[in-house]
């Protein structure tokens, strides 16, 4: 099964490799999303060969990021790379730290399209390894708050804006957490032990947010504590007091306040379907959603920044175009960057919604901050860049995440003491951070 | 008091009829073979006795009881199969214990039962064996005892025989017969042989065509065959028109092989081949110019090929058949 | 060589070629990469047993190779007797009874991946049919004998059941081995039992079972060995190896992340021997069970 997996995975490869365009004109490029963000890519794609005919963008199209990687590295293996390949910093480490990208800082130096300051730094910083700058940045999206504009207004709460605080955003959540009679609730989950039915369970939830350490990370930093050791060279989790704080906050969204999902919930329905079927009042999310959320029309939504605690901080949601070693057609795959990042490619890519254009002067053209396109907040985005912070880069985060989140999951639904938590993040993470190659 | 009696008994597969309308009384002790040739019905009869087979119409009694309601299990008859069906995960011993097993008789007590079953089938000192380790005969041996331990109603053999070979099968008949007439059951013996059917039956019942076409006596049936196919079927017999070599006031007349004798006077032959099987020789002749006939005779007084001879028939010895094939 | 051995030969040389090509040298491959560091990138660097001394002190792998065994201990006996169970009741040639095994050996021929997510719905802890089901006749959410309908997908244990329960649905290559090995059984055996009285359980007990007993024996070894990749998709699909940490994350799932989300091949090949290893132990065992009886059913 899994043999055969990566043997398709290779075939997919190696089949986009080859047709009826010369070698030199063909472009793979491999992705993954879901379909609006793939239509997005089909768009940017279409739009490169009208821009430039004759040539061939090949979209290699992954299930999802687990997919992503697995067809990367085997075909990185069978040594028939794509030309080209989309990753988010959080996971491109494993591949900039076994030297399996070629670098696009000397790409970007000679480039008479783009030049550096082109760029927000931000984006730029999370895709250099060892010194140099591997891969070029497509978005700088940040971890905001979406909201249901229309369940605000039915229960006349007021609507999150800049500088509000954690405490407000419970405050907020427990107002908008009704059950069927449109009564405010505490939503038990009944599976916990003692938990007994305290009135009907709410059909309406004020908040949703995944239990991830990228979703824990900024409220930490907000509240001026530590995630990791060390901010620069993290060796393991180490959360301060602070940061335990934010911790038993995230917690008690659950156990304490009971306006976010239980388990059961979750699994049952996930936070965005649960948002675009209207009954779920805030969700915290990327740009990602975005998409997704623009094919609603039974209620009106907007985006909120993040909650602070004592000075503002998010976390960068980023991806990158990276060149792999043994691309077949480095030059050609240069030059659909050169096209995607530039004015026309980025404006497309902002126009269907899924990016926070790197690129800064389309970010703040009006091809991403169209008024008559929703979020009408859009700014929130801009308005966040300079108090984003990134997730480190080590070649074993994709473990590192998982195992966190893992703990994460359980100490949100069966709310656990954050230091029991803490000690369990680090001794279960420790292995993982030494086993990351520098 | 009879030990099966069927009335008016019809049976089908699926459209087609395989016993078309069975009456058949067998005396207690009895054994009556049933012959005939393979697709005749008479596997069929027994498993219509067996309840293995339903009847469409007509009824069953065993030993005066009517059966034809009652499950397998609750007629108290015994089978024998062709295939001898053992058990094969079960030993010798156990093979035979098997009916007191299901009816919830302990190991302990059922062993001794059927070492004594063993003993009467001449298969005792097989107890403790599997069946792939038996040889033809001893698993024939070992389904006989498996019947006799039942102590049943009757015994429905299906061609028990036939899967023995040629040296091995006469003796297994002869004690065939002595079993049953040690163990005086009621008995059904089902065979395609004809010599099987005249050593072993106190009376054979030919089957053709899912209908008895004569039941009586071995010596009934080679002597006075109800039909030419039952005069065929049991011995070779020639079957000639009735204005032949021998006049009668019939369709057709037969004459068996043996009754032909040749003579220096009588009607004249020649002699086509000669066939030598043995001690007995078959001479095919063409009678009176004309009509193939098959004469056996003892090797030592065979004719030559091609001679000129005479052939006589006693009168006795001609079976005269109506124009439906029925005895005169 | 004989004609006969020759074209013997010529008939198998394709399969040879493949199970050479296929199965043989990526074995023997993983065998080696089993003591390497290896992430199909870099070269492979030689790091004897550190592989194994990890495995040893891993909390993940120890979960999966429990869960794995556990897995199998239940499911395979579980889907046996239940392939064996419809074997006894459709083995009759009627037509309700070949529908009735069509039907059975249907989900079989589903793909895997569409098979979990189709799971993925029935089990959905509130809006799912199969919990539906459960609540009816019962109040507040609970099942008619007033107890909590199972959390399929986020509590440990139901979500090992979970994944049982969809294995017990995927038998229809096993019952198509049954139903042709019934219909094999000598008619006049079960005539015979009949005639003895037998019906019914003592039938099955007494002659159609211990009949059977290669087959189903074959049959228990072949499951086990495929226990250890069944437990894949639905792990990978359904439960996502979860509810966390580690609940129904089976050997195979292990051995994937591992070698296909974290570009560890020598650790992932290091735990496929174990897995090997585990599967040739339990054939071994079973094999030397059923070997005892075999030479009976010549």
């Amino acid at each position: 099964m899994m043999r055969a997996r990566a043997l398709i995975a290779a075939a997919v490869l190696a089949a986009a490799g080859c047709g009826g365009t010369p070698p030199e004109r063909a472009v793979s490029l491999l992705v993954f999303g879901d379909p609006h963000e793939l239509a997005a890519y089909r768009s940017l794609e279409a739009a490169y060969e009208r821009a430039d005919p004759g040539t061939d963008v090949r979209l290699v199209e992954a299930g999802d990021r687990k997919d992503l990687i697995t067809r990367l590295s085997t075909s990185i293996a069978g040594g028939k790379p794509p030309d080209l390949f989309l990753m988010n910093y959080r996971f491109y480490g494993q591949f900039a730290a076994r030297d399996a990208i070629d670098p696009a800082g000397p790409l970007l130096a000679s480039s008479r399209q783009l030049r550096e300051q082109d760029f927000y730094p931000q984006a730029m910083a999370a895709f250099q390894f060892g010194g140099k700058q591997l891969c070029m940045p497509q978005n700088i999206s940040s971890l905001v708050v979406y909201y249901n504009r229309d369940l605000f207004r039915k229960y006349r709460v007021a609507e999150p804006g800049a500088g509000w605080t954690w405490d407000d955003m419970v405050a907020t959540a427990t107002a908008l957490t009704r059950d069927a009679n449109g009564d405010v609730v505490k939503g038990v989950d009944f599976d916990q032990p003692g938990a007994a039915p305290t009135g009907p369970p709410p059909v309406e939830y004020g908040l949703a947010v995944s239990p991830e350490l990228v979703r824990l990370a900024p409220f930490v930093w907000s509240n001026e504590g530590k995630v990791f050791d060390d901010a620069t060279e993290p060796s393991r989790i180490a959360l301060d007091g602070p940061a335990l704080e934010a911790l038993q906050n995230f917690i008690d969204l659950r156990g304490r306040h009971g306006v976010v999902p239980t388990d059961q919930e979750a699994e049952s329905q996930d936070d965005e379907a649960r948002f675009a079927a209207g009954t779920l009042g805030m969700l915290m999310s990327s740009r990602r959603s975005t998409t997704t959320f623009r094919a609603i029309d039974g209620f009106d939504w907007d985006v909120a920044p993040l909650p602070v605690y004592r000075t503002p901080a998010t976390v960068l949601h980023s991806d990158a175009y990276c060149i792999p070693r043994g691309a077949p057609n480095k030059t050609g795959a240069w030059r659909f960057v050169e096209f995607a990042l530039g004015k026309g490619g980025a404006e497309i890519m902002a126009a269907t919604g899924r990016t926070v254009p790197s690129n800064k002067a389309v970010a703040e053209s009006p091809s991403f901050l169209d008024p008559n396109a929703k979020p009408r907040n859009a700014k929130v985005f801009l308005d966040s860049i300079p108090t984003i912070r990134a997730a480190p880069t080590l070649s074993t985060w994709p473990e590192i995440e998982d195992v966190a989140n893992d703990i994460l999951e359980n100490a949100l639904y069966y709310n656990q003491p954050p230091a029991e938590v803490a000690r369990r993040l680090d001794e279960q993470t420790a292995p993982l951070f030494a086993r990351a190659r520098p | 008091m009879t030990g099966v009696e069927l009335v008016g008994v019809r049976a089908a597969h699926g459209t087609r009829d395989v016993l078309r309308h069975i009456d058949l009384t067998v005396a207690r002790g009895e054994l009556l073979v049933v012959l005939g040739p393979s697709g005749a019905g008479k596997s069929t009869l027994l498993r219509v006795i067996a309840g293995l087979h339903p009847v469409s119409s007509g009824t069953i009694g065993i030993a005066g009881r009517d059966v034809t309601r009652l499950s397998p299990g609750e007629r108290d008859v015994a089978m024998v199969f062709q295939s001898y069906a053992l058990f094969p995960h079960l030993t010798v011993a156990d093979n035979i214990a098997f009916g007191h097993r299901v009816r919830g008789v302990r190991r302990k007590h059922a062993r001794p039962i059927a070492a004594k079953a063993a003993e009467v089938a001449g298969c005792a000192h097989l107890l403790d064996r599997f069946p792939h380790q038996l040889s033809g005969g001893e698993r024939q041996r070992v389904a006989l005892a498996r019947a006799v331990v039942r102590e049943p109603a009757v015994f429905l053999l299906d061609e028990p025989l036939s899967n023995l070979d040629g040296e091995l099968r006469a003796q297994t008949r002869v004690e065939l017969r002595a079993l049953h007439d040690r163990v005086g059951a009621t008995t059904l013996h089902v065979t395609h042989s004809r010599s099987e059917a005249l050593t072993l039956g106190d009376r054979i019942a030919v089957v053709r065509d899912g209908e008895l076409e004569q039941v009586g006596t071995p010596d009934d049936i080679w002597r006075r065959p109800g039909t030419e196919f039952v005069a065929t079927f049991v011995g070779a017999m020639n079957l000639l028109p009735a204005d032949g070599p021998w006049r009668a006031d019939a369709h057709r007349v037969g004459v068996r092989r043996e009754a032909v004798s040749l003579a220096d006077d009588g009607i004249p032959a020649r002699v086509d081949r000669v066939e030598v099987v043995g001690e007995d020789t078959y001479v095919h002749l063409r009678v009176a110019g004309a009509h193939a006939v098959v004469a056996r005779v003892a090797t030592a007084d065979r004719p030559a090929a091609d001679s000129a001879v005479h052939v006589r028939v006693h009168d006795r010895d001609l079976h005269l058949f109506d124009y439906d094939g029925s005895r005169i | 060589m004989s004609a006969k051995d020759r074209q013997l030969a010529l008939m198998l040389t394709p399969y040879l070629i493949g199970l050479t090509a296929l199965v043989l040298v990526p074995a023997v491959a993983s065998l080696g990469m089993a003591f390497t560091e290896y992430d199909l990138i870099g070269a492979a660097r030689w790091v004897g047993l550190a592989n194994f001394a990890e495995l040893a002190t891993s909390v993940p792998f120890r979960a999966a190779l429990v869960n794995s065994l556990v897995f199998a201990a239940i499911a395979v006996p579980l889907r046996v007797a239940a392939a064996v169970g419809l074997a006894l009741l459709l083995h009759r040639r009627a037509p309700a009874a070949t529908t009735a095994s069509t039907a059975a050996t249907l989900p079989t021929a589903v793909p895997e991946i569409a098979y979990g997510l189709l799971w993925l719905w029935l089990f959905n802890p509130l809006y799912g049919p199969v919990n539906q089901l459960l609540r009816w006749g019962g109040e507040n959410g609970r099942t008619a004998f007033d107890t909590t309908v199972p959390s399929w997908l986020t509590s440990p244990n139901d979500a090992r059941a979970a994944i049982v329960v969809m294995s017990l649905f995927t038998i229809g290559e096993m019952l198509v081995v049954l139903l042709a090995a019934r219909r094999a059984l000598p008619r006049e055996v079960h005539e015979l039992a009949a005639l003895e009285g037998a019906t019914g359980w003592t039938l099955a007990r007494r002659v159609t079972l211990p009949m059977l007993a290669p087959v189903i024996g074959l049959l228990l070894l072949r499951d086990t060995i495929l226990s250890f990749q069944f437990s894949f998709v639905p792990a990978l699909v359904v439960t996502d190896g979860g509810p966390p940490p580690y609940s129904t994350t089976y050997l195979s799932l292990y051995i994937y992340r591992n070698a296909f989300e974290y570009l560890r091949y020598g650790h992932a090949a290091a735990a496929t021997l174990v897995m090997l290893a585990l599967t040739a132990g339990a054939v071994y065992l079973q094999w030397r069970t059923f070997h005892r009886y075999r030479s009976r059913y010549r």
